[in-house]
């Protein structure tokens, strides 16, 4: 039989699928896959998916510098094999036709001109004129004059060296990462409750549980891996129910046993219903919560993050308050008591048998209960209440820090936990949970640093919403913007973000593999190479690290991220932005570059490069950086990072990362990693090392929460309180935002695979038949919104994967051509900083 | 020349439906997986359909729970080969 070569890969093709499966074959279709003739010559490696935050690992196929094919990788414990749409044309963000190749800058005349027209320059022009208006600022205003806005899709190492470099460096703390929009509510919850960031579980919990329940995510859409192994629990394992709550009905709702739709904000309502069904019902956990609870409530009424003049933020009576205060069980007990089924049945919109059947399965001693959040709880002007409620119940009812019993927060991007949170570059961070406010903790960070005592600034920086402010307003003049698109991200961009890029004395940045709405509003753009054009590290949701090497070159001039810092940082002179005073306890530094003193300090350039990355293979990789550079510096990076959270005096125990060589071998291990073992559930005897160490009398298998100095996790009682802005006679709608499964965030690479753009070219409008038939819309209609703050013009969808109850829409913001940020009110949790993308007034009428 | 493979969920009372409506697509094959509710499905371009295309209306068959994909081969695709052109204003 002549087979073609078609054949052949079809039949590889259905062989690696079934494998994955667990499916079995009949003999006659696997016959062909034998032989592996026509894949030689290429260069098979793995590498972290480019996209969200779930962790996926993929095999990527090069042949002649190009990757030519790419598969999901069957040894990774996350994925298991399976990819997801976008995972599949992952290897064409590489590809997009109008990819940045050279420095672009605004002139005139031949000199820099914030009204010229973008003109090619060469990098050393671009850094010249960007560190001559860096230079003037700080001259003028200080540190806080200038400040950096970077991702959770940065690398480890991009994101450390920006952190030395913004904090140790420039002295400033405006260092912040598109993960405020993300995660940030996420984060305050672990701190509160916990004293220490990130899950305590792991995504094992998803083939472990008996009961799934998501609150404010479509992991369908949004993590489709994970709701893959969810799936595959749920019709497999008997018994096992899947309830979903959200405040329109999407494609989770095919699968869900106990779907419930639930007016936007009253997420707060049904978990301390949850919790005083617990209560009433004598459910809780009574030992579990005498061991290891403390009952504490937080200070009510405290505005809507909004700018002091705004009206609802006069009215606020604890404005961004937050500190705890103990109470008694009993208190707590009282504090819920108003929640009955009754009442929030009524607020909610839920029907009562709904509500009663959820809050069984959290009571039911004998279930585990897995729960999973993401934006629904996170992008909350009540975030870290909220995501602190759902622990509430977990902890009320010990199921916790266990296999199978699990709240979950799920993140949204690659490294949000590797890079943004766990590496610190938060403006109040610093790596390894520590923070500026902290004597302590700064002083740890400059010893490691090297840099002398009281070089790093006390005081937080700007956050993601208060450098737009800022910049709107003057006092930050230079914004370097990288790895993320945020002027199509933030919040009301009308009155803020845009009129703050385009203010004349502004100097703004902005690094991106291509054009974005961000670049072109830019003053200088300066090309990246991305994902596998460099070597890599990401951390995902469940404390994975995982590392990749560089695949192939990035096309034309374009640079990594890593490379812009590092070659920034030499342009300025330590004299130029440090006190004679500081200097003079290092005089040793005195002549020298910021990037001699934070890179070539005798730990970042203590590996010597070889010219080659080499695999266990055989195979040879390139590292332009190290080339460059002269020493291995994504390792030198790395290994100083590991003194935060590996070194013995590090302050915060528990967050361990293993040598580098490690991670090159292996598919993520899960932090903390103590003798080469990773941790797959923290603070339980037995699970996790670190539980011992902190209290040497702990019983066999029992939980010691140890990021709180007596061992106890928080539970903190807080109450309904109404968003910032609701629907009424004049914008009578709520407005949703969020994502759909073909794009990735802001679209800015998934727009440029021209399959995922076919399949879902532009935002539409998910409205309720009934909403558009009141406004003599129709399926298909060009519709326009409006907000106090802006409108745009959509197509509706009435019949779509999303189906909102009437009186709600959604829109998502892949779509550059319609920006729906120019309708979303700038609100943010009070405590986070965390912007409310989900909750907001429009009205809708025919275009 | 454009091939991939799926893993199509679907709830085991409705396999045969699912089965027929993925046959009803142009360049798709089921290859078993009916008794585990695990359908494997290669996609492969087809006259004037192009494969992605048609992974995208996988999802959209009534009764698919979830369809993940696991392998694709593109080499000598026209988008594939993408040039790299500078960008210009």
């Amino acid at each position: 039989m002549k087979v073609t070569r078609r054949e052949f890969v079809k039949t590889q093709a259905a062989v690696a699928a079934a494998t994955v499966a667990g499916v079995t074959l009949p003999a006659s279709k696997t016959a062909l896959a034998a032989d592996d003739e026509w894949e030689k010559g290429i260069r098979w490696d793995k590498a972290a998916c480019r996209y969200c935050g779930t962790g996926c690992s993929v095999l990527v196929g090069v042949r002649d510098g190009r990757v030519v094919a790419s598969q999901g990788d069957p040894d990774a414990p996350v994925n298991k094999g399976l990819n997801c749409i976008k995972g599949y044309f992952l290897p064409k963000i590489l590809y997009g036709k109008d990819r940045l190749t050279q420095p672009l800058l605004r002139k005139k005349d031949g000199k820099y001109a914030k009204d010229g027209k973008f003109e090619p320059v060469s990098w050393d022009e671009a850094f010249d004129v960007m560190a001559d208006q860096w230079k003037q600022a700080l001259k003028k205003k200080g540190p806080t004059a200038v400040g950096m806005f970077g991702s959770g899709q940065w690398t480890l190492w991009e994101g450390y060296a920006a952190s030395k470099f913004i904090k140790g460096g420039l002295r400033s703390n405006n260092l912040d990462p598109n993960a405020r929009h993300c995660m940030a509510s996420a984060v305050g919850a672990f701190m509160r409750g916990f004293g220490a960031d990130e899950p305590m579980g792991c995504y094992d919990d998803l083939e472990m549980a008996d009961t799934f329940v998501l609150w404010g995510s479509n992991m369908a859409e949004m993590h489709p891996i994970l709701w893959s192994r969810l799936t595959d629990t749920r019709l497999t394992k008997p018994g096992c129910e899947v309830h979903v709550l959200s405040t329109y009905k999407h494609r989770c709702f095919e699968l869900a046993d106990n779907g419930m739709v639930f007016v936007p904000q009253t997420d707060l309502a049904i978990l301390n219903y949850i919790a005083n069904y617990i209560i009433q019902h004598k459910a809780y956990n009574k030992e579990f919560i005498e061991k290891h609870v403390n009952f504490t409530k937080t200070p009510t009424d405290i505005g809507y993050g909004l700018r002091p003049e705004d009206p609802r933020e006069k009215k606020a009576k604890n404005r961004a308050k937050g500190k705890l205060t103990k109470i008694s069980f009993e208190e707590y007990a009282k504090s819920v008591e108003p929640y009955t089924l009754d009442y929030v049945a009524k607020l909610s919109g839920v029907s009562k048998h709904k509500l009663e059947r959820l809050a069984k399965a959290y009571a039911d001693p004998k279930r585990k209960v897995s729960s999973y959040w993401t934006m629904g709880f996170n992008q909350h002007t009540r975030g870290v209440w909220v995501n602190g409620l759902l622990y509430n119940v977990h902890l009320l009812m010990g199921k916790i820090s266990e296999p199978g019993n699990s709240p979950f927060s799920l993140t949204g991007q690659p490294s949000a936990c590797g890079t943004a949170r766990e590496v610190g570059t938060f403006a109040h961070r610093l790596p390894s949970d520590l923070v500026v406010k902290k004597k302590a903790h700064r002083d740890y960070a400059e010893k490691v640093w090297k840099l002398p005592e009281g070089t790093i600034n006390p005081k937080p920086g700007f956050h993601a919403v208060l450098m737009m402010r800022k910049l709107h307003d003057g006092v930050m003049n230079c914004y370097w913007q990288m790895c993320n698109n945020n002027l199509q991200a933030a919040a009301n961009l009308n009155n803020e973000s845009y009129p703050g890029f385009r203010r004349p004395e502004n100097f703004i940045t902005v690094s991106d593999p291509y054009p974005t709405v961000s670049a072109q509003a830019a003053d200088l753009i300066l090309p990246t190479a991305m994902w596998i054009e460099k070597e890599g590290a990401y951390g995902n949701a469940e404390r994975r690290t995982q590392f990749w090497r560089e695949q192939v070159k990035g096309p034309g001039e374009s640079r990594s991220d890593l490379w812009q810092i590092l070659e920034f940082a030499k342009r300025f002179k330590v004299e130029e932005v440090w006190p004679a005073d500081l200097l003079a306890k290092k005089p040793e530094y005195q002549g020298k570059t910021l990037y001699d003193i934070l890179f070539e300090n005798g730990q970042v350039n203590r590996f010597p490069f070889e010219g080659k990355i080499m695999d266990e293979r055989g195979n040879a990789y390139d590292n332009h950086e190290s080339a460059h550079f002269g020493y291995y510096v994504q390792k030198g990076l790395f290994e100083e990072y590991r003194l935060f959270n590996a070194a013995p005096e590090a302050p915060k125990k528990g967050h361990d990362l293993a040598p580098f060589d490690m991670y090159h071998k292996a598919r993520g291990l899960r932090w903390p990693v103590v003798d080469g073992k990773e941790t797959l559930w923290r603070y339980r005897e037995g699970y996790d090392p670190y539980v011992k160490v902190k209290n040497p009398q702990v019983a066999a298998g029992d939980v010691y929460f140890y990021g709180k100095k007596d061992g106890r996790a928080n539970i903190i009682t807080a109450p309904y309180e109404p968003p910032a802005e609701s629907p009424d006679h004049e914008f009578d709608l709520w407005l949703c935002t969020g994502r759909v499964l073909e794009h990735w965030h802001s679209g800015s690479m998934t727009r440029r695979v021209p399959e995922l753009f076919r399949a879902v070219p532009y935002a539409p409008v998910f409205m309720n038949r009934k909403d558009a038939r009141k406004r003599r819309l129709r399926n298909g209609s060009l519709a326009k919104i409006q907000s106090r703050r802006g409108e745009i013009i959509c197509r509706v969808e009435t019949r779509g994967r999303n189906r909102p109850p009437e009186g709600l829409v959604f829109i998502p913001w892949f779509d550059a051509g319609r920006l729906v940020n120019k309708l979303t009110l700038d609100a943010t949790d009070p405590l986070s900083k965390e912007t409310d993308y989900k909750k907001c007034a429009v009205r809708i009428t025919k275009a | 020349m454009e091939i991939c493979s799926l893993v199509v969920n679907a709830r085991p009372e409705r396999v045969a439906e699912v089965v027929s409506g993925l046959e009803a697509l142009p360049g798709v094959e089921v290859h078993g997986g009916q008794a585990e509710g695990k359908l494997i499905v290669t996609v492969e371009d087809a006259p004037e359909v192009a494969a992605a295309d048609t992974v995208h209306k996988v999802q959209d068959i009534e009764g698919v729970i979830n369809a993940v994909l696991i392998y694709h081969y593109g080499e000598g695709d026209s988008e594939e080969e993408g040039n790299r052109e500078s960008y210009s204003t």
